[in-house]
């Protein structure tokens, strides 16, 4: 059984650490020239790449995220530029033409070299690195620097394609969006627990004729208290909750900490409930062998009746866990990108919403469903009751 | 004149509307071993319980030792620590292992020591032959050995009195000898003893003295040979005669 347990998680870590390589970009290198010459480097500073897509100006930047031809310029002012580009993807024609772009002073005829791509590299094959080499010659004097640039792959118009492509283009975005979601139920929940146990004290009070009025009224109030929590948190939808929170009180400067307040509050109305439903049903035996053998009512709650509700509450605490992985989607309305966010920005991207939620549906089902199998194999372990997948508040 | 260390007087319990005891009246010696027989109904647990106050008298006193609990309840705890408590259905503690439900009472109320009673816990155990399963789970013994055990932890407080609740009722039949024999072990330490009990064989061997209960009033009282053999009410004979019937 131990085994299991060690495989599941082994299995998890793997996985995480493969989509992890994966989805590593690597780093691109920046440009550098070393000449005397200024005429040499003012045209290095001011050279512009140009996109066949209406002429635009490429940046460096935009040069790593390249999905279309575009045009290297053959001068600059006296300086000439001879281009050297060694790709099984793209194309560096040794034919100048003249093309028009625009510039502040309005159009402005330049010579360049067109560089077309010759084939776009597939999902699979990943980002495709290419230098672009460039001499640049003045008088006698000349200089050669490199342009490292990515041509990225473009996304299939097939369903199946274009969740790969969305699964592993943004691999790294659904992981840190999936970290964030499960770190906030996770943390939430375990807040959530001890929160719980302070609301379950509060609505467990015994009043007993024996203590005098003020102790009692105090009592009463504590036990009212406790149960308007829990019919407030428990009545109200976790969007408003955190809405009101976030926009409403504006008490929080940052969004997460909102976030992981509102679900720490909401689930220990739950998890009361829960422990509360545990103490009940406890044998009343366990309270009466308690009381004979001389404990008040707090060491009977703290040693026998309190442990025992717990631990049979365990297996509900964890559906509690398991609930939040899908409920704290709600959060993205505050603004943190956890998991959902995290998808409606990359559906974004491409304007590819089915292949983007289906996605991220599939990374929910795997998270509810693994750390429902790793709860089960710790419940097994505990002799607790088992639970089904659960499903949401 | 002899001196008792327990009295209920004019004992009387409602439940709802119902009286289930309708002034009882009890007086305990050291040592004595009392058997409380009668149908189901006739109030035996629940006047074992009033004693212990785990339910509240609606009227009469308890006196222990010369206090009125009754009057006294908060100090409830100093009445509980001298009468123990056995309980049909063992009610063992289901978090704590075996040795554990023995030492969490004096650690935690009378706050003595840990390594001594767990050291007394162990004897207790032996008392009761149950010193092996001192760091078992409790799910794993059966209900001879929960009863055991149960009785075995009543003990660790070192009371005056036990009592005992049906402590036979809940077990199957070939346990209920074990359980019997602890008991009888125990009779002869001197310690006072209150059984409520559907083993007429054991009270008759075992008792001092024998109550017979009948709609929440003492019908008859007297020696095991009063009762058992020449008995004076009509109703302790009818009684007796139809357990006996559903022994055979």
């Amino acid at each position: 059984m131990m085994n299991k347990l060690v495989k599941t998680i082994l299995t998890f870590v793997v996985a995480f650490a493969i989509i992890l390589t994966i989805g590593q970009n690597e780093t691109v290198l920046a440009s550098t020239i070393e000449t005397d010459s200024t005429e040499i480097l003012d045209a290095y500073d001011n050279i512009r790449f140009y996109s066949s897509y209406n002429y635009q100006t490429l940046t460096e930047d935009r040069l790593n995220q390249l999905i279309v031809d575009f045009y290297v310029p053959a001068s600059y002012g006296d300086v000439t530029i001879t281009w050297e580009l060694d790709s099984t993807y793209l194309s560096l024609s040794n034919h100048s033409e003249i093309i028009s772009v625009q510039s502040t002073t309005g159009l402005v005829d330049i010579e360049v070299y067109p560089v077309t791509i010759l084939q776009v590299p597939s999902i699979l094959h990943g980002d495709e690195t290419f230098e672009l080499v460039g001499h640049f010659t003045y008088l006698d004097e000349s200089a050669t620097t490199s342009y490292f640039g990515t041509l990225v792959p473009v996304i299939p118009d097939t369903f199946y394609g274009g969740v790969l492509y969305t699964f592993i283009r943004y691999i790294k975005l659904f992981l840190e969006g999936a970290a964030l979601t499960l770190g906030i139920s996770l943390v939430g929940t375990v807040i959530g627990f001890f929160l719980a146990l302070l609301i379950v004290s509060g609505k467990t009070l015994t009043i007993s004729d024996s203590e005098s009025k003020s102790v009692r009224i105090i009592k009463q109030i504590i036990q009212k208290l406790a149960s308007f929590y829990i019919v407030l948190f428990r009545g109200t939808p976790m969007i408003v909750q955190a809405s009101f929170f976030w926009y409403g009180l504006g008490l929080f400067g940052d969004a997460l900490a909102c976030g992981l307040f509102v679900v720490s509050l909401n689930t220990a109305a739950y998890i009361a409930e829960i422990i509360r439903g545990g103490i009940n049903s406890i044998d009343h035996g366990q309270t009466e062998a308690a009381k004979s053998l001389g404990m008040n009512k707090f060491q009977t709650m703290r040693y026998v009746i309190f442990p025992q509700a717990i631990k049979n509450s365990m297996p509900a605490i964890g559906n509690e866990f398991v609930i939040n992985i899908k409920d704290t989607a709600v959060l993205s309305v505050i603004g943190i990108f956890e998991l959902f966010n995290q998808t409606r920005k990359i559906a974004g991207m491409h304007y590819r919403q089915l292949e983007a939620y289906f996605v991220v549906a599939i990374i929910y089902l795997f998270l509810t469903y693994t750390v429902t199998s790793i709860l089960k194999q710790v419940e097994k372990r505990m002799d607790l009751p088992l639970k089904e997948l659960p499903s949401s508040n | 004149m002899k001196e008792y260390i327990l009295q209920v007087n004019n004992l009387h319990k409602y439940f709802s509307d119902q009286e289930v005891l309708k002034g009882i009246h009890l007086d305990v010696t050291k040592g004595e071993i009392i058997s409380i027989i009668g149908s189901s109904g006739s109030g035996k647990s629940t006047l074992l319980r009033c004693i212990n106050f785990l339910e509240q008298p609606t009227q009469g006193d308890i006196i222990y030792r010369g206090v009125n609990y009754v009057e006294h309840q908060n100090d409830l705890i100093h009445l509980r620590k001298n009468v123990a408590m056995v309980f049909q259905s063992f009610n063992l503690f289901n978090n704590l292992s075996v040795i554990d439900n023995l030492t969490i009472a004096p650690v935690k109320v009378l706050h003595k020591d840990k390594t001594t009673s767990r050291e007394k816990a162990l004897e207790m155990l032996d008392l009761v032959g149950m010193r092996e399963f001192a760091h078992k789970n409790t799910k794993l013994l059966s209900g001879g050995q929960k009863q055991r055990v149960a009785i075995a932890r009543s003990l660790m407080m070192d009371p005056e009195i036990i009592l005992f609740d049906e402590p036979t009722s809940a077990l199957d039949p070939e346990m209920v000898g074990e359980v019997l024999d602890v008991m009888k072990n125990l009779a002869e330490t001197g310690i006072t003893m209150l059984i409520v009990t559907h083993e007429m064989q054991f009270a008759r061997e075992i008792s001092d003295r024998v109550i017979f209960m009948h709609e929440g009033i003492v019908h008859e009282e007297g020696s095991p040979e009063d009762i058992f053999i020449n008995p004076k009410e009509t109703r302790t004979r009818d009684f007796l005669k139809r357990v006996i019937k559903e022994k055979d």
